[in-house]
Formats: C-alpha cells, structure tokens, sequence
C-alpha cells in the first residue's frame, strides 16, 4: 500500500465521522459506556480476586494428630498433605515449639507462672499449619486429611472460604454477561453509522468504481472510521477511570477506616497494565467488527 | 481492441438484452452506438464494464479475455476504460482539480504525478482557469469537460462515453463532440452512445446500430438515416 492511499484513507475516515456527527456520536457514546462498565466490572473483580487472594493466604488448616505417634508417622503425613494440588506452604511447629509459643504469648510479662508446669502441658499438641492455595478447594482438602491414619482433628474456617469464592464468582458472571450485551450494542450502533455514510457517499463509491479503485481503496475510509470510533470512544472512559480510580479508593477508605486494617486495594498503574491495552483492544475491535461488517454487506465492489 | 464474439446477456425476465452479437473495435476507432432504449446499448456499457457478465459468448479487451478476469483484477480493467456519463457525475463537494486529482489517487498515483497530469487534462479540456470552481458553479459543457478530463487523466487506451451530450444544448454538445474526437486523434479508442441523430450524421464516423439485442447496422462514416428504420427518435 502506498503511503499517499493510507494518508487518503485516514483523512477520508475523518472526514467521514464529521460528516455523519450524529451517528459517529452516539457509537462513541455506546462505545464509551460499555468500556466504562468494563473498565469498572474489571477493577472491582481485579480487587476483589486481590481480596480474595489476600484473605486466602490467612485462610489456612491445623492439622492435629493421635496420642502417641511417631515421628514417622508424622512425617508421613506431612509428605501426603504436601502431595495435594490445592496446598500452598506447610509448616510443622512441635509440641516443644507450641509451648514456647503459647509461654511467649501469655506469660511474657510473668515467666514465673511457666516454671510452675513440669512437664509440657501441650504435649499433644504438635501440628502442621497448612496454606490453602485454592479456597474453593478447601473442603476437599479437610476431607481428605481428616481420611488421613493418625490424624485426630482438623481447624478450618469453611464459612470464609465458601461465601468468598461465591461472590467472586457471582461478580465475575455479572459483569461478563453486561459486558457482552454492550459488546452488541456497540457494534450494532457503529455498523449503522457506516451504513449511513456508505449511503451518504453511493455516488462517490460508485464514481470510484468506475474510475477502477480497488476493494481496498473504496473499504479502507470505512474501516478507519469504525477504528477511529472505537479508539475514541475507548480513550474517554479509561482516561475518566484513571482519576476516578483513586478519587474513589481514597473515599472508601476514609469512609470505612475500619477496612484499612483487613483489605488493600491495588494502586491504578496496577488496574491499567491490563485495563489500558484491554480498553483499548476491545474499543478498537468493535469499531472493526462494526464497519467490516456493514462493509460486506453493503459495499459490493 | 475491443471483440465481442457471439455475446449474448439474458436477465431473469423477458427477452435477452444482447442476442448473439459480433462486433470488433480496432484501436484508435471512433465508433457510435445508437438505438433506441431497450435495445441493448446499456447492457453492451456494463459487459464492457465487467459490471454484468454475459450469459454466453466472449469479450476480449486489449487481449484480456473478461470471462476469465478475476473478480480482484476488474479494478485494472476498468483504468483501461475511462467513462463518461450523461449526468457527469462528478463531486458536489470537490473542485474542479480536486475532482480529477480524485481519479488519480483512486489509482494510488504519487502527488507529483497528479501535479504534473491533473493541469494537463484542465488544459486540453480548455478549463485551466476554472480549476478552483466547484461543480454548481459551472456549466453543463463545463461540468461534462471536466468528466472527460476525469477519464482521460490515468491514460486509458479507451474512452466509453455514455450519452455524453444528453443533458446538453446544441452549442456545448458540438463543442464535446469535437473534443472527444481530438481525443481519438491523440490515439485514444472512443465509444460513444447517443442518441442525438445531428450529430452522428455530421460527424461521418463509423455507426453501429443496435434493436432489440441484435446489431442491425454497422456503417463506415454512416449517418444516422439507417438506423431511422428502427430507431424512433
């Protein structure tokens, strides 16, 4: 392609969507409105799935074991549970390390009271704390170490981890299923504004038919119009986002101080490594999906 | 060259459009197709077009067998073609060099070229002072020259020009008249269909005549005279 056909191509593109103020306008709009939703469905799943992760690395399963096994058997088990996909790190603390832990906890300011017990009174409480990688899977997880020879109980938390990954989840279908229906929307308005400027400019296309443009030559204003489109109507609500973005997060937390302590929200570079090639990407794809395919229907060459 | 061999064009309805024509075109004729509607003059523009293909037979154009021209390769046949309507068809919104600037860059032409052409063309179509001027502000003549200086600027070996006077009075119909026909004098094969019988009589070029799809006539410096038999004008 030579560079004068692409600069034509661009200008003629332009012009198009000034021609056709309208329809360019409200593709734009449409377009706006489903990145904007896109933009905010992926920042509150991002931080969600970021809260959920955070609060998932706390989520973990004590495991305790029979009177009287050996360090074998321990061991054994130890090996078993490390074996399983969903466990993240597993940490065994002894029955000596229990103890000490419990005498720093509690009789920190009064060592003395320790000294009045002969023998380790938590003898039998040797343990592994294990990380649940995967929260969805933790009931499995339990089962399975409760199955275990030698095991005598297991502590977790089901109620957190179930309604964590639900929500997640719910979240997660939502926003996909509105996105979609603005996907359509989207390519449906800017198919139609290039229908209308295929029909504004017939004779012009069909003066250039005669004259022997190619297909590409008569198409290419078309697609970049649906291109320009799309771009801007990606750039407006990713650059609304941006500032919106911290403007929000700073509110939320100062309304919700209490929050400050258990969750953490992800700073904006972080949501526009992937919000701004995805915004754009997606913008774009509409305003080609969109022109192509008023192009093939109504621009017979 | 243009060789139409034993063409024929059916529609869905009705009788064929063009029923076993036989015509040959050498390079540099001046040739006029009349007839009156109906008889098949803008079937025969739009085969040579490769707008429609015909139903049977074969046309050959500068050696290039249309039936086996690949749709992607039309755009190349018709730069081979430059056309000429009786409504001039040029745009609203461009001035007059813009408009045939316009043919150039539809062929990807380089700004220079079209810098060195596009004046050319204003000059040989006697409208160099009007290149500013926008197609409303111009005359039927005018506007009409500056169609022919749209088809002539990429050069074509044949000029196809369809009622080009139609809209025209006497006056400015000689006046394109005799510029087509310094066209063909440059070397430029020139088709035109018209119906304007003064014209076709006093230009005592070759005349085809053409009823109900068939050619009825072909005369060498014919008049139009023949052709009243079956053309009611």
């Amino acid at each position: 392609m030579r560079i004068s056909t692409l600069a034509y191509s661009i200008k003629q593109g332009i012009k198009n969507i000034f021609r056709n103020r309208f329809f360019s306008l409200a593709s734009i709009g449409t377009i706006a409105a489903c990145i904007f939703l896109l933009g905010i469905f992926y920042s509150i799943v991002t931080n969600f799935t970021h809260i959920v992760e955070q609060a998932e690395d706390q989520v973990s399963v004590t495991v305790f074991f029979n009177e009287g096994i050996t360090q074998e058997q321990i061991d054994a088990i130890g090996a078993d549970i490390r074996a399983q996909k969903a466990v993240g790190e597993v940490s065994f603390t002894s029955a000596e390390e229990a103890w000490e832990q419990f005498k720093a906890d509690y009789f920190a300011k009064n060592p003395e009271l320790a000294e009045g017990f002969s023998s380790n009174p938590l003898a039998k409480s040797a343990s592994y704390t294990v990380q649940v990688k995967d929260v969805e899977k933790q009931s499995e997880l339990v089962a399975h170490i409760e199955g275990l020879d030698g095991v005598r109980q297991v502590n977790y938390s089901a109620r957190t981890a179930n309604t964590l990954s639900d929500v997640g989840r719910l979240a997660g279908y939502i926003s996909v299923a509105i996105i979609a229906v603005l996907l359509g929307v989207g390519i449906f308005l800017i198919s139609n504004t290039i229908v209308v400027g295929i029909s504004v400019r017939k004779e012009e296309i069909n003066i250039m038919k005669y004259i022997g443009a190619t297909d590409f030559f008569v198409r290419a204003p078309f697609v970049v119009e649906g291109l320009l489109i799309g771009l801007v109507g990606a750039t407006i609500p990713l650059v609304a986002i941006y500032y919106l973005y911290s403007e929000i997060i700073s509110y939320v937390m100062k309304q919700f101080s209490g929050l400050t302590n258990i969750v953490s929200f992800l700073p904006v570079g972080t949501i526009f490594q992937v919000l701004l090639p995805l915004g754009l990407g997606v913008g774009a794809g509409i305003g080609l999906v969109g022109s192509i395919m008023s192009i093939r229907k109504h621009l017979k060459v | 060259m243009i060789e139409l061999r034993d063409v024929s064009k059916s529609y869905q309805q009705g009788a064929p459009a063009i029923n076993h024509i036989n015509l040959k075109i050498e390079k540099g004729e001046f040739v006029f197709i009349v007839g009156n509607s109906g008889s098949g003059k803008s079937t025969m523009i739009k085969l040579l077009m490769k707008e429609l293909d015909p139903t049977a037979g074969k046309i050959v154009i500068n050696g290039q067998d249309l039936s086996t021209l690949k749709r992607r390769r039309i755009p190349k046949l018709r730069r081979m073609i430059g056309v000429v309507f009786q409504d001039f068809r040029l745009l609203k919104d461009r001035s007059v060099y813009d408009n045939i600037a316009f043919a150039e860059k539809v062929v990807g032409a380089s700004s220079r070229t079209i810098r060195r052409r596009v004046p050319q063309m204003l000059n040989l179509v006697g409208l160099s002072e009007k290149y500013r001027s926008f197609p409303k502000e111009l005359s039927g003549g005018e506007q009409q020259r500056v169609a022919i200086a749209r088809a002539l600027v990429n050069n074509p070996s044949i000029l196809l020009a369809d009622e080009p006077t139609g809209n025209l009075d006497p006056k400015n119909s000689w006046e394109i008249m005799k510029l087509l026909e310094e066209v063909n004098r440059r070397g430029t094969t020139v088709l035109v269909v018209t119906h304007n019988r003064e014209i076709v009589d006093a230009m005592q070029k070759r005349v085809v005549t053409m009823n109900k799809g068939i050619i009825v006539s072909d005369e060498q410096k014919g008049g139009h005279y023949y052709a009243d038999k079956y053309v009611s004008l």
